[in-house]
């Protein structure tokens, strides 16, 4: 990637008036989806991004079930609208890329040993797409698969940060992803402390490397306390300590 | 090849029997009367990547429809008019029963059912969406997502589809040295009417209307009928069983009555939008 | 019973440090407790638990299920427990050893679409739960308006030996068999009983972690705040069976209040 323009002002803010440091706004409801086991809807800028976990469930067909461990299926998907040009339904290679690679990052938090020859399916719906909608449908999985009460290690936040005009930025949106130098996207199990999903577009020097994945682990930290006020909303609304009554 | 299959839902036979005796004494399980719509709640303006779009929840069914405008060749016979073409999907999300993959030919029929409801009715009036007759026309994509399922998908899917028509935006699109440059102007969609479908289930010798997933696992025949204010532009009749034509005709001015009231629902959208 | 530390978890918080036994829905990762669900975490002498707010029904051998029938073979009923896995019925435990295909007609006793409750006979890793409908009070269920709640929140609406499930049932005058699996059925004398009933226990369902919810679920029934334990053994209403689960589910409830 070669950029062309300045996306970084002055004054050091980007062309969403955000700094370097700083998030878009991330808001996650849970449980959305009536019929689903378990979902969450999360706005991550202008991302609006629904996941449905459906599961543990049968396997159909049955030869897929394993017995030892649970089957975990991901889908990732673009509506035809979530796009500026319409997007055909049908899905593309990088679909089929995103799905797979968001299913490598939810699955060491999930415990499916638990549940042998059952399948969890996880079902991400980009309505509206920004840059960043893996990281964003990564987060909303993970909280859905937690509300659909599934044994979990951790949970999985995922941000991305990446080089915008030779500085390392959190975050990246729409157009710093087209335009900008590279592009980072990672998820984190904030508890375990480990990474489960990296990959890189674009070039970074060796300390821009160490300063972008430092700066995305830290974004994912962030990410995490939302999802975490989110299902403790859903769950326990404004309490957030247990009251034990009186005898 | 379509093959008769059993109903995905299975409905428990203490349920059905429940069902049976409240529909005797002329109630649904869930309170309402057999011409009784669930709540209808729509937004508008949803998503705004799309020229258009809706959100609409009848009773627990959601559906959302996007609307994109581009530009394509005409259809063969129909060189002077811009193509609408509606699309349905329904996403894995939307119950335990849908499945990823390609429509399946129940997601088709609703597909084609909502397309022929807008497309008969002549509710965009496509003449004036040619940019160089017979080469260059506006091709309008109204694409429906259904993110939960419980129950008359037909005319959630088809609110969605008209509100968002009513309230969407045209860009003004014009020609420059044999290109289509987008003027960056829009203007509202040419609506000429506005179809309004009403489906309805037959139980027994009951027709009910706005069917929940409960009722059509219980149903016998299911009819769809779309209507303008001035005349009934569509029909769709579904699943194994089959109708009086006493009680089709009944149904159809169900339909009327009820379209009546939806429509001015939508309409008032369009105003406010 | 207040040597027992209780606070709200989701997965991956840290509820305890130290030489705790991690009992149920927690793992120990090093010298930690970690919660793998969302729920109320307990902490006592004994070691660290969860009892988890959401998820689908595991089976266990001999939990008392109430079941769908939704398909058979020549041989055994396949039964929707709202799990994961279908269960199955054989015919043999109907019809008894020497059951023949081709002799006994199995549409005689169930057909696709009854309810009918059951204990898990058989269920491991490597098969299927296995149902019997051998013992008193199993079998078809020949009336009743059927609910779902999710099962985690089934030994709230049971409450402390009880209590819950017996005030609503004096309240409103009917009987409530539940099923372990989630699935409830409600039989009564009268249809508005019917419905305060199916109201309550909509209640149990959403507000099942809070605190105070039996006093307002007696606010909802219209009863006396502190009617004694005793007058609750009323006579049976309605005739329909009881499931009382002889699991240990039962007694893992999510009481918060300090109840006499």
């Amino acid at each position: 990637m070669t950029q062309t323009r300045n996306l970084i002002d002055s004054d050091g803010k980007r062309t969403d008036g955000r700094g370097i440091d700083e998030l878009r706004e991330v808001k996650i409801s849970v449980g959305t989806v009536k019929n689903a086991d378990g979902s969450a809807f999360i706005e991550f800028g202008k991302n609006k991004i629904l996941a449905a976990v459906y599961g543990p469930r049968e396997v159909h067909p049955k030869h897929m079930a394993q017995s030892d461990r649970c089957v975990l299926r991901c889908r990732y998907h673009m509506s035809p609208f979530s796009t500026d040009t319409r997007k055909n339904p049908a899905p593309s290679r990088r679909e089929v890329e995103i799905s797979k690679v968001m299913r490598e990052a939810l699955e060491p938090a999930v415990m499916l040993e638990d549940y042998p020859r059952a399948a969890i399916d996880v079902f991400v719906e980009v309505l509206q797409s920004d840059g960043g909608s893996r990281c964003a449908g990564i987060t909303a999985a993970a909280v859905a698969l937690a509300d659909a009460g599934i044994n979990m290690r951790d949970l999985v936040a995922a941000c991305a940060a990446g080089k915008v005009d030779e500085k390392i930025v959190l975050d990246i949106n729409d157009t710093e992803d087209k335009e900008g130098g590279a592009d980072m996207p990672v998820a984190y199990m904030p508890r375990l402390e480990q990474v489960t999903l990296l990959q890189l577009d674009g070039n970074l020097s060796p300390d821009q490397f160490g300063e972008c994945i430092d700066k995305a682990v830290g974004g994912c930290k962030m990410v995490y306390e939302i999802q975490k006020q989110a299902l403790m909303q859903k769950y326990f609304g404004s309490e957030t300590e247990l009251q034990e009554e009186p005898q | 090849m379509s093959s008769s299959r059993r109903s995905t839902i299975i409905v428990e036979h203490l349920r059905k029997q429940a069902m049976w005796d409240s529909l005797a004494k002329g109630k649904r399980l869930d309170g309402r009367d057999f011409s009784q719509q669930r709540p209808l709640e729509i937004e508008i303006d949803v998503i705004k990547k799309a020229n258009g779009s809706a959100r609409v929840k009848l009773g627990d069914s959601e559906v959302i429809a996007g609307i994109k405008v581009s530009t394509g060749e005409p259809f063969e016979g129909l060189e002077n008019k811009g193509a609408l073409i509606v699309t349905a999907e329904v996403l894995p999300t939307a119950s335990a029963h849908a499945e990823p993959g390609p429509p399946d030919e129940e997601v088709i029929e609703l597909a084609r059912v909502v397309d022929r409801g807008v497309r008969e009715s002549e509710m965009i009036d496509l003449d004036q969406l040619a940019l160089v007759p017979g080469k260059i026309v506006y091709t309008i994509f109204v694409d429906c997502s259904v993110l939960n399922a419980d129950g008359n998908l037909f005319d959630a899917t088809s609110y969605a589809v008209v509100a968002s028509l009513l309230t969407g935006k045209l860009p003004i699109l014009e020609m420059k040295d044999g290109k289509v440059v987008d003027t960056g102007k829009t203007r509202p969609m040419p609506v000429t009417t506005v179809p309004i479908s009403i489906t309805a289930a037959r139980i027994g010798d009951h027709v009910l209307i706005d069917p929940s997933s409960e009722e059509e696992g219980c149903m016998d025949a299911r009819i769809t009928i779309t209507t303008t204010d001035e005349s009934f532009c569509a029909i769709q009749k579904g699943s194994t069983g089959a109708f009086t034509v006493e009680q089709l005709k009944k149904a159809a001015e169900t339909a009327r009555t009820k379209g009546k009231e939806v429509r001015a629902k939508l309409k008032e959208l369009e105003n406010n939008g | 019973m207040h040597d027992v530390k209780r606070r709200y978890v989701i997965p991956g918080d840290k509820i305890a440090e130290g030489n705790f036994r991690p009992l149920m829905n927690v793992v120990k990762a090093g010298n930690a407790l970690i919660a793998t669900r969302i729920g109320i975490a307990e902490t006592g002498r004994d070691g660290v638990k969860v009892i988890p707010l959401s998820g689908v029904y595991i089976p266990r051998v001999n939990d008392l299920v109430i079941g769908k029938i939704v398909d058979h073979s020549s041989l055994s009923w396949e039964v929707d427990i709202n799990s994961c896995f279908s269960a199955h019925l054989p015919a043999q435990d109907v019809f008894g050893r020497d059951f023949s295909p081709a002799r006994d007609d199995m549409g005689r006793h169930f057909a696709t679409g009854d309810m009918i409750t059951a204990r898990i006979m058989a269920f491991d890793r490597t098969r299927d739960p296995t149902l019997t409908v051998q013992d008193r009070d199993l079998g078809r269920i020949a009336r009743g308006e059927t609910l779902k709640i999710s099962a985690t929140r089934v030994p709230r609406l049971i409450g402390k030996r009880g209590s819950m499930i017996q005030t609503i049932e004096q309240a409103t005058q009917t009987r409530v068999l539940i099923g372990q699996n989630g699935i409830v059925v409600v039989t009564g004398r009268t249809p508005e009983g019917i419905k305060l009933a199916v109201r309550a226990i909509n209640m149990v369902e959403e507000e099942a972690h809070t605190a105070n919810l039996t006093q307002r679920i007696k606010v909802l029934l219209n009863v006396p705040d502190t009617p004694s334990q005793q007058e609750a053994s009323s006579a049976p209403i309605g005739g329909a069976p009881r499931i009382e689960s002889a699991s240990e589910g039962v007694e893992e409830r999510l009481e918060v209040e300090g109840e006499k």
